[in-house]
Parts: C-alpha cells; sequence; structure tokens
C-alpha cells in the first residue's frame, strides 16, 4: 500500500469543480511534485489528502487510512501548506512549542527542527518580524517537527531565497533518501525539475500525466531517451553506438544518440572512447508543462 | 484531550493580548473598588456585597475567548490548529475549557485583590466588611460566571469567525441588547447569558427579587446556553472546509 494514495477524488466548491475524479500515488523514498498551473486544485486535493476539506466523492489516503484514522497524525505527515500563516505575536520557538505540546511530540524537537532549518538565532523574535522566507522555513520547521514518514509541501519554495532554495532541495533530498515520501506542489517547474523523482500534471482538476520525471520529460508518446555526446573520435563513437542499436546523427560536432547516457558512456568506456560531454536531451519541463496543461491557460 | 488543552493553555498566556486583558480587568476592577470605598459611605452588608462583586474579568474572558477563537480564523492558525489536532469536536471542547479555566484563575486573581483592598479601605473607614463565608460565597460565583462566560465566547468566536465583527457583536448584545430586555421584559431578559443569568448566579443586590433566576435556576440556564452553543459551534465546525 502506498503512503500516499488519491482514488477518484473529486472535490466542488457550489458550480465549481475543483478536483475531478483524480488518481494517483505517491511512493516512500521518492520525492513527487505535483505540478499544476495556479487554479489546478493542487491544493484543494492536499487539503483533501489532510482531512482539511471534504471530499464531494473518491479517497485521499496514507496507507489506506484518512488522516483524521491516523492514530498520531501529526508525527505520521507533516505538512506546509500555501498561505501558511502564524499569530504574530507569537515567537517561533513558542509557535513550535505549542504545535508540538498539542501533537504529543517532545519540546527538544523544536530546537532540532530551528536547527535543521537555520532559525535557532531567531527563535525568540516575534513572528510578525519575520521576512517571508523565514516564515517558511518556519512552516517547514513545523512539518518536520513529528519526525514523518510522509512530508507534504504546498508551494515551499514561495518566498525563499536561492540558498534557502537550495537548502530546501537538500533537505528534500535527505528526507527521501531515509525512506520518506515527500509530495511537493508548485508551479516553479525548473524549481521541481531539480528536486523531484517523479511528477504528476494536473490541470482544471484533472490528471494530465503522473510518472517518472524523465517519462513526463519526453512527454507522451515520445519516451525515447536521448543524448547528446562530445568525444574526441565522433566517427569511432558513432560506429559503436550504432553496432549497439542506438540510433546516431551528427549536429556540427555534437553527436545526438537514441540512448540514454548511461548507455553511451557504457559503450564509450568498452570501445575506450575518450568523451568530452555527456547530456540528456529532452523536451524541458517548461515545454511538456504548456502541452500538457494549454488548454487550462 | 488534555494535551490539546495544555497546548490552549500555552498558546492562551503568551500572546500580549492575555498580558493586556489581564491587567485592564484588574486595573479597572481595582480602581472602581477604590472609587467606591472611598468616595461613599454609610454602606449596608448588600452595598459592600455589591461593591466587591464589580469584577470586570468576565467581561475581559468573554473578549479574550471570542478573539482567541475567532482570531484562529483571522491570522489563518486554524489549518496548523487542525492539523496538530484533527478531532475538530475535541478540539473546541479544549478551547472552551482552556478558557474556562483561564476565566476563572483571571477572576480568582482579580477577586481576591479586590476583596483584600476594598476590605481594608472599608475597615479603615469603619465601614462593614464581609465575613469569611460571604467572600468564599463571592468569590465562587465570581468564578463560576468567569468560566462560563470564558467557553460561552470560544463559541461566539467559531460561529462569527470575523473577530471584529464578533467583538463588536458581542459588546452591543452585552451593552445594549440585554439591559434594554432586562428593563422592558425582564421575564425573557433574566435568561440571557451575560446580564442575564449571570446576574442570577452573582445574586447582585439592587434587581428586584422576581427579576431574577434563583441561583441554582441561572446555573440550569448557563449550563443550556453553553450545551446549546457547543452543539451548534459543533456542527458549523465538523462541516466547515478549511480552504
Amino acid at each position: 500500500m502506498a503512503p500516499v494514495e488519491i482514488r477518484g477524488l473529486s472535490k466542488r466548491f457550489g458550480d465549481v469543480e475543483a478536483v475531478r475524479d483524480l488518481s494517483f500515488e505517491v511512493a516512500p523514498g521518492r520525492v513527487t511534485g505535483f505540478l499544476g498551473p495556479n487554479g489546478a486544485g493542487k491544493s484543494t486535493t492536499l487539503r483533501a489528502l489532510l482531512g482539511l476539506i471534504r471530499p464531494t466523492s473518491g479517497t485521499a489516503t496514507f496507507a489506506g487510512r484518512t488522516y483524521g484514522e491516523l492514530e498520531h497524525p501529526a508525527s505520521h505527515v507533516g505538512a506546509v501548506l500555501e498561505e501558511t500563516s502564524f499569530h504574530p505575536g507569537r515567537t517561533a520557538r513558542n509557535h513550535l512549542r505549542v504545535l508540538a505540546t498539542a501533537a504529543g511530540h517532545p519540546l527538544e524537537r523544536c530546537e532540532t527542527v530551528l536547527e535543521t532549518v537555520g532559525l535557532t538565532e531567531f527563535a525568540d523574535r516575534r513572528v510578525k518580524g519575520y521576512s517571508l522566507g523565514m516564515r517558511q522555513r518556519l512552516a517547514i520547521a513545523a512539518a518536520l517537527l513529528g519526525d514523518p514518514e510522509v512530508l507534504i509541501l504546498d508551494e515551499p519554495a514561495n518566498g525563499l531565497d536561492p540558498p534557502g532554495i537550495n537548502a530546501m532541495r537538500t533537505m528534500l533530498r535527505l528526507q527521501a533518501e531515509a525512506g520518506r515520501a515527500v509530495l511537493i506542489s508548485s508551479h516553479l517547474l525548473a524549481e521541481v525539475a531539480q528536486s523531484v523523482d517523479d511528477v504528476v500534471v494536473i490541470a482544471r482538476g484533472e490528471l494530465r500525466a503522473a510518472g517518472t520525471l524523465a517519462d513526463v520529460l519526453g512527454g507522451p508518446g515520445s519516451a525515447a531517451p536521448t543524448a547528446e555526446v562530445r568525444t574526441l573520435d565522433p566517427r569511432g563513437l558513432s560506429a559503436a553506438l550504432t553496432r549497439h542499436g542506438h540510433g546516431v546523427r551528427h549536429e556540427g560536432d555534437v553527436l545526438v544518440v537514441t540512448a540514454t547516457t548511461e548507455q553511451v558512456g557504457v559503450v564509450a568506456a568498452e570501445e575506450r572512447i575518450v568523451l568530452t560531454g555527456l547530456a540528456a536531451r529532452g523536451r524541458s519541463l517548461e515545454t511538456a508543462f504548456l502541452a500538457l496543461t494549454g488548454d487550462a491557460r | 484531550m488534555t494535551r490539546i488543552l495544555r497546548a490552549e493553555l500555552l498558546k492562551l498566556r503568551t500572546t500580549r493580548t492575555f498580558v493586556a486583558l489581564v491587567g485592564a480587568a484588574a486595573a479597572i476592577s481595582l480602581l472602581a473598588v477604590v472609587l467606591a470605598t472611598t468616595l461613599g459611605g454609610d454602606y449596608d452588608e448588600d452595598d459592600v456585597r455589591g461593591i466587591l462583586t464589580s469584577d470586570f474579568s468576565s467581561l475581559f474572558i468573554v473578549l479574550l475567548a471570542v478573539s482567541g477563537m475567532a482570531g484562529e480564523w483571522r491570522h489563518r492558525t486554524i489549518t496548523s490548529t487542525v492539523l496538530a489536532a484533527p478531532d475538530r469536536i475535541r478540539l473546541l471542547a479544549a478551547k472552551m475549557l482552556a478558557y474556562a479555566v483561564a476565566g476563572a484563575v483571571l477572576s480568582l486573581l482579580v477577586s481576591v485583590t479586590m476583596v483584600l483592598v476594598g476590605s481594608i479601605i472599608l475597615s479603615a473607614s469603619g465601614e462593614p466588611t464581609l465575613g469569611v463565608a460571604d467572600l468564599a460565597d463571592l468569590l465562587w460565583r465570581n468564578l463560576v460566571v468567569a468560566a462560563f462566560l470564558g467557553a460561552f465566547g470560544v463559541c461566539v468566536g467559531g460561529l462569527v469567525r470575523n473577530q471584529v465583527a464578533a467583538v463588536i457583536g458581542l459588546l452591543v448584545v452585552m451593552f445594549a441588547v440585554e439591559p434594554t430586555l432586562l428593563a422592558f421584559a425582564p421575564e425573557v431578559g433574566r435568561f440571557a447569558p451575560f446580564n442575564g443569568a449571570p446576574s442570577g448566579v452573582l445574586d447582585i443586590p439592587g434587581f428586584g427579587d422576581d427579576d431574577l433566576l434563583s441561583p441554582g435556576v441561572s446555573l440550569l440556564v448557563m449550563a443550556g446556553w453553553i450545551a446549546g452553543l457547543f452543539a451548534a459551534t459543533a456542527a458549523v465546525l465538523r462541516g466547515r472546509d478549511l480552504t
């Protein structure tokens, strides 16, 4: 059973159908990007998953149980939601202590997570004096309080400066490497491309694509991987790759090969050919995203 | 439930609003008792009881409770609160209990201070004071009313959600609607939640004997208010999407 399962989820607000028959899963040990333009239904889906709104139909569960059915939900799931807010008059440390007390986490965790997000120095400052980036880091700290198995982050890069975004990427990778399932929503495609293993793309509340980042980057119906290669011996490498069944064409001094970068590297090593450049070529996520969601804009 | 209650009490006592309202309650109550005991004279026991009952903490605890609950929406902290404690009914109960406890504690502190200061001034002026039994009787009544209004305010904040509208609406009911009802239709007004039933519990001198409910009936009426408001707020809170 997957750590996060969305099955036939629909949510209607009056006449507006925010999410329609949405289904996908999030695997453990992987970072899954949840992509879609503004108003696509990402936040609605995440809030339904967290029990904050009631689905019109379908289910959104953690290993088969709704958020409310989990025995210690805040220890199982950590969440950073868009527009996460804090009481402006309370300090960061106090905010975390209130949450830790309510959820039954040891108070020492507050210090640990403050250090993780780099807020220890500012922990006794009132939140109203925090920048947007500091508030976002505090929200991430709150999500990490229970050392959860599942992390859900709704637009977590909002307000973060480049070092903050980099630190968040590192944190997400570490969480996934520790076996946790991470679901991160974003419309900042460049940000997601560097952070995720899998992507789920929605538009107008409907699923448009789901799979590994490489699959979706290639776009629907064009899953064949392509690599760009530079070498000191283009003729020799071209012949070797052709012998191994890969398509090769020349674009100036670059070989464009129908193969993964790994496959090209293996062939080059076997043939003892020096490579001076090797990169995957695909449709940019931006292009794939626009192709998948184009009619939603 | 205990965890949520502890968290709510921590939340309550670590904001400046709480400190400011507690300070204001204590200052106004003390000012009232000092003015009443120093400017007047020839008091009988009913007068003294009236002076020492003028505890303003109830007004402030109900404002604090309304602000605290409606503030969850104003500051959008309701999401993190519900994520930490997803059982919304239990959360509501814990909040009501927290503000009831806060109300009782605040009332105890203010009442004891008022009684001490008032008694010292009255004794020095040669005026009568209340005996220990009367003081204990006065204390429990103030405590019960403060606890009731704390829980009541949480429900009002949960139903109205808009902090400013909730506070203004409460003040209008408290200082305009209910006094009018008590003056022109006391048979209805005595069941009211701020000046009606609580006055019956406090047994405030000055009302006609027929105007107020007996303390026992007043307690039942207050319990009815709490039960009804809890049910209404719980239904709204449970069914509301937190978008």
